[in-house]
């Protein structure tokens, strides 16, 4: 820092001065000691719940017991990073890897198609209408999603499978077998972030110029046509930011959902990631294990969200920060 | 726009209208769907075809439900720590944005380099729980508070804000002689009051939606949430071996309310508490909304 930067603040600036480091300190702490102890409380309650778990990754590498502290843990090197051989691990990464994919490939375009739907909607009231009620799934836990999930589905007094019988079809438990598990979790996740997902497209819409519009009409553009050329062109920059956004998330398929739905009968294709880890470190207290697949998982993740970043300074973005 | 509709555009409305009903239909059905069965007979719904309304209509599910012990505590819990984590962590969350919006500020750099780094990476889980575990956060009430008081994401977006708001306003009040709590609490606030609502709303949302705290930092029944409440009373499955203790306390307590009364079954308690934790976001929701879809945009909207 160069004097000159530190100028008082609203005074005409004055020629710089050498001071001693002394005299400028305390000049600082008189302009800025306010700020310094507004930013304090931040900057400790990050060191104690981000940068110390950071410290206690070491985990991974100690034979760790909670009774006693972890320095006095000795280190055992990788034995605990044998979880790369161990099958389980690997069908929770496939697991992951499924849901997140189709998450990700039907969930990613619908609230883009939602906003251009509704922007096609001219019927104010009822536009109005049908946005806060696909607002409200964002807004409902969970758990009571799970509740919806399992109500909803089943047998002998769940809608869905009424209707399956009025329509003259069997029902089926939709929620006691695995074949089920991934279209449930990949369809709620959808219907809850829908609306919630398309405010952002929505306003991107409302920015694009009405003249083109108009200009396309007069020269006979169809609605279909004007949708194409125009509207989705012109959301574009929106989408390719949200695109690049959305990568990080293709390692999570997301604790929150999924744990309520875990049950013996899915086990197989429910064990994911998070899942697995929250058993393995929480439920069976096998810390350095469970640490040592976090600390894996989160280096992917790391060089995952620093490509997207990356990615999104190059298509002319200002990435994350 | 009003022009004259051609067949095409006729056709691509009538669908269109389907479809956003549809979805919007989708939206809103599960909530009728389950307070019909909140207020029907547990022994009528068993029969079926309850889809819309109740058929034989009954409080006495919300009355048991209103009754039992835990959950009345868990919805304390969760008044409590959604009131007081929305307060404060809003209030700590917008002094560091303040702090760090001075561009002038020796060494912002180096602070605002330490606040991103979490973002990239973390400790995770296991590493996080041991923290609160040696700082006596485990079994704890505190645990719901402390850990969130400071928001790296929101404190970005708030200060954004604050950058925006011109800064010849402060350097103006800081020459007659005004401190920086009357700035930030006479200009700075009340002009953010928008983005305020709106950060604050989503961090009541989060707290009172949070079961993971509850059912994993927190083993003592006196301090459980309510989503924690709703998530041991789930068991739907007997054969469920997931199940902790605390959600078989959860299994038994439901097989005991629904003996006492012969027309109370589990699906009809669970709707009924299910109906409890949902009903205060269904009625600030509709006054809240402006708020919110402001915030999304202002939270979008990046340096």
């Amino acid at each position: 820092m160069t004097s000159a930067e530190t100028k008082p603040l609203g005074i005409q600036p004055r020629p710089p001065t050498k001071h001693s480091l002394g005299r400028r300190l305390k000049r600082t702490v008189s302009l800025y000691g306010w700020l310094y102890a507004f930013i304090l409380p931040g900057i400790i309650l990050l060191f104690l719940f981000a940068y110390m778990p950071m410290v206690g990754l070491q985990v991974a590498f100690k034979d760790y017991v909670i009774y006693k502290p972890l320095s006095e843990a000795p280190w055992v090197g990788f034995q605990y990073f044998s979880f790369i051989t161990d099958p389980v691990f690997w069908q929770s990464f496939n697991n992951t890897i499924l849901i997140t994919f189709f998450r990700f490939l039907f969930g990613f375009p619908a609230p883009i198609i939602l906003a251009i739907l509704l922007n096609e909607l001219y019927n104010a009231p009822f536009r109005r209408l049908i946005q806060s009620l696909s607002y409200l799934p964002h807004f409902i836990s969970w758990i009571v999603v799970s509740y919806i999930l399992y109500t909803f589905m089943q047998l002998d007094t769940g809608p869905l499978n009424m209707v399956l019988q009025y329509l003259g079809f069997e029902q089926t438990n939709f929620m006691g077998t695995q074949d089920y598990f991934r279209p449930i979790v990949i369809i709620s996740a959808i219907w809850k972030e829908l609306g919630w997902g398309a405010i952002i497209y929505l306003a991107a819409l409302s920015g694009i110029d009405p003249q083109l519009h108009e200009a396309a009409m007069m020269d006979g553009a169809g609605r279909l046509q004007r949708i194409l050329h125009i509207n989705l062109p012109g959301i574009m920059p929106t989408v390719s930011i949200m695109l690049i956004l959305a990568l990080p998330g293709l390692l999570t398929a997301g604790y929150e959902q999924i744990y309520p739905l875990v049950n013996a009968t899915n086990l197989g294709v429910s064990n994911v990631l998070d899942v697995y880890v929250i058993r393995l470190g929480l439920t069976q207290a096998q810390y350095s294990v469970a640490t040592a697949i976090g600390l894996a998982l989160g280096i992917v993740n790391t060089l995952v969200v620093l490509g997207a970043n990356w990615l999104a300074k190059r298509a002319g973005q200002t990435g994350f920060w | 726009m009003k022009k004259k509709m051609s067949r095409a555009d006729r056709i691509f409305n009538t669908v269109n209208i389907l479809v956003l009903g549809f979805i919007g239909l989708t939206c809103l059905y599960p909530i009728i769907m389950m307070t019909a069965l909140s207020f029907n007979q547990g022994t009528d719904t068993m029969k079926g075809g309850v889809f819309f309304w109740p058929r034989s209509f009954t409080w006495v599910n919300y009355r048991v439900m209103l009754e039992n012990v835990e959950l009345r505590s868990a919805y304390w819990i969760t008044i409590l720590r959604t009131v007081v984590g929305t307060v404060s962590g809003v209030f700590v969350t917008g002094l560091v944005a303040y702090g760090l919006s001075e561009a002038k500020l020796p060494g912002r750099k180096w602070i605002m380099i330490y606040m991103i780094i979490p973002l990239f990476f973390g400790g995770g889980l296991i590493p996080y729980y041991l923290q609160l575990r040696s700082l006596g956060l485990i079994n704890s009430f505190w645990v719901y508070i402390f850990p969130g008081l400071f928001s790296i994401y929101y404190c970005v977006v708030m200060k954004t804000f604050f950058q925006g708001i011109p800064q010849s306003l402060k350097e103006s009040m800081r020459m007659d002689g005004a401190g920086e709590l009357t700035i930030l609490f006479r200009v700075i606030f009340p002009l953010s009051s928008a983005l305020f609502a709106a950060i604050a709303l989503f961090t009541a949302v989060g707290h009172w939606n949070d079961w993971f705290s509850g059912a994993f930092y927190v083993t003592k029944g006196s301090l459980i949430p309510v989503q924690t409440f709703l998530m041991n009373f789930m068991t739907f499955d007997a054969s469920q071996t997931y199940s902790r203790d605390n959600a078989q306390a959860g299994a038994q307590a439901l097989a005991k309310m629904t003996t006492e009364f012969s027309t109370i079954t589990s699906t009809s308690l669970r709707m009924a508490a299910v109906m409890v934790a949902l009903v205060p976001i269904l009625l600030v929701y509709p006054f809240l909304q402006r708020y919110f879809v402001k915030g999304v945009l202002i939270g979008s909207i990046k340096e």
